[in-house]
């Protein structure tokens, strides 16, 4: 079946099959490589992309459910190959060791600072939660956040 | 059914109604061999693990099925279709069904949330249902649909052992009908992670004859509502002995069961621990 979709604001029409996930869509049809497999059966949140304003995990999803829909990953973030605040943050607060999750965290982060740019601790905990990094602790993916938080509240560029 | 896990997922057709009326005659004519797609977060997942279905029938192109209705002295009226985190950001859900919305904002996470639904959650043929006890305590009942009209039960008579619905397969489930809670009523929700729910509400605290005080446990594979607990609280005795001799009548009731993911000594240490820490909490108790 065709379907249409809107990925990081360009317009993508492309033929899936019914029993196809939206994740696999992303990835190997179109491309995108910052959409990436974890578990599968969604509790890892790596697969995760913003679906019409929301965050899901794109390994339950099918992509023919998405149709018409417009998505962001990672790679809509930056321009013109320049990373974004949030992703300037995570460089400099170390938010990252092997990069596998990281697309999940940034876009989660990057909706953290669109949604809740005063999220108290336990509110960016919250939100954090539903992905998950095997390599280190949370605790620098926390700072990448409220960094790209205090910026976004001084007034955007660092 | 086999186990093997597999990341493509097997072969089936995606309809997509864009109303009740299709909705029902797709699921009166493909029956079984059908599965309605919600939030999709169980139903992949099953399908992943060797349930097979030739269609796939998403319901999230019939607009109603999205609404959450909220009346003043009727109650609420949410549709089956309508995701976790809309019943977490609505006002009404938060500050009179709080019961409700405790337990909501305990499923799964935050991404989950967007798309899980509460339909989805209370069809789950799995274990896990964070919402049924909650809906229990707040006496609500659910429509279900078909081509050969809808019926309204109370959710408690339609749990079966081992979770999930009684639905004849050409049957929908499209509403939830939550009465208005009793005025002042507070509710809290007690969960561990795929081992114990328990939802309670009180009401009319300072006042024994018009007390009311309503739990219910769920327990794989038997949600239970206990009745008789109101009859006790109605007793003109101190709060704190009262629940005590709730918790003890509690355990006479609730015989929860042994699984690989608890054993039944645990789980009733929760049903002792957890009744006590809600009661506590809503009756305003120290320990
Ligand atoms: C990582 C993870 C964590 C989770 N944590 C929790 C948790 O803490 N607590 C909990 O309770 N659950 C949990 N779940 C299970 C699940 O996400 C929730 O139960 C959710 O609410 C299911 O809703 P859904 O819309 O995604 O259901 P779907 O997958 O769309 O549907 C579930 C089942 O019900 C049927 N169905 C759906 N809607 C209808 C309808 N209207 N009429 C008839 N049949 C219908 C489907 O055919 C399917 O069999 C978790 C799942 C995952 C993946």
């Amino acid at each position: 079946m065709r379907i249409s979709l809107t990925v990081n604001g360009v317009k993508r029409v492309v033929d899936v099959k019914p029993n196809e996930r939206l994740l696999d869509v992303l990835r190997y049809r179109l491309g995108i490589k910052s959409v990436r497999a974890g578990c599968l059966v969604g509790d890892c949140g790596i697969c995760t992309v913003i679906v019409d304003g929301k965050l899901v995990k794109s390994c339950l999803v099918l992509a023919a459910e998405a149709n018409g829909s417009n998505i962001v990953t990672v790679e809509g973030l930056s321009t013109n190959m320049r990373p974004s605040p949030v992703q300037r943050a995570f460089v400099e607060s170390f938010g990252y060791q092997c990069g596998y999750c990281t697309p999940a965290f940034v876009l989660t982060a990057h909706w953290i600072t669109e949604n809740m740019v005063n999220a108290s601790d336990e509110e960016i905990a919250r939100v954090l939660n539903s992905v998950v990094c095997r390599c280190t602790g949370y605790k620098q993916i926390v700072d990448s956040v409220k960094l790209a938080l205090k910026w976004r509240r001084e007034g955007g560029e660092r | 059914m086999s186990l093997i896990l597999r990341t493509t997922l097997p072969d089936f057709d995606y309809l997509l109604p864009s109303s009740l009326d299709e909705l029902l005659a797709l699921k009166a004519k493909y029956g079984e061999r059908a599965a309605v797609i919600a939030g999709g977060t169980v139903l992949l997942n099953l399908i992943r693990l060797g349930f097979r279905y030739d269609y796939v029938i998403d319901i999230k192109g019939v607009r109603e099925l999205s609404a959450i209705e909220y009346r003043e002295g009727k109650g609420l009226v949410i549709g089956a279709a309508v995701t976790l985190r809309d019943l977490e950001n609505n006002e009404v859900v938060r500050d009179k069904y709080r019961v409700l919305w405790d337990a909501v904002r305990q499923i799964g996470d935050f991404h989950l949330r967007n798309r899980a639904t509460i339909g989805g959650n209370i069809c789950n043929p799995t274990l896990q249902a964070d919402t049924i006890a909650p809906l229990a305590v707040l006496g609500a009942s659910i429509e279900i649909s078909s081509m050969r009209g809808s019926r309204r039960v109370a959710i408690w008579e339609l749990v079966k052992e081992g979770g999930g619905l009684l639905l004849d397969p050409d049957e929908i489930l499209t509403r939830i009908y939550i009465p208005e809670p009793p005025k002042g009523s507070r509710g809290a929700y007690f969960k561990v992670w795929w081992i114990a729910g328990i939802a309670a509400l009180a009401a009319n605290i300072d006042n024994p004859r018009e007390r009311i005080v309503r739990i219910a446990y769920s327990f794989a594979p038997s949600p239970k509502l206990v009745e008789g607990v109101e009859r006790i609280f109605r007793q003109e005795k101190p709060l704190k002995v009262l629940i005590g001799d709730a918790i003890n009548y509690i355990k006479t009731i609730v015989t929860p069961p042994s699984d690989a993911r608890a054993s039944r000594e645990y789980r009733e240490h929760l049903v002792e621990f957890g009744t006590a820490y809600l009661l506590r909490k809503l009756l305003g108790v120290e320990v």
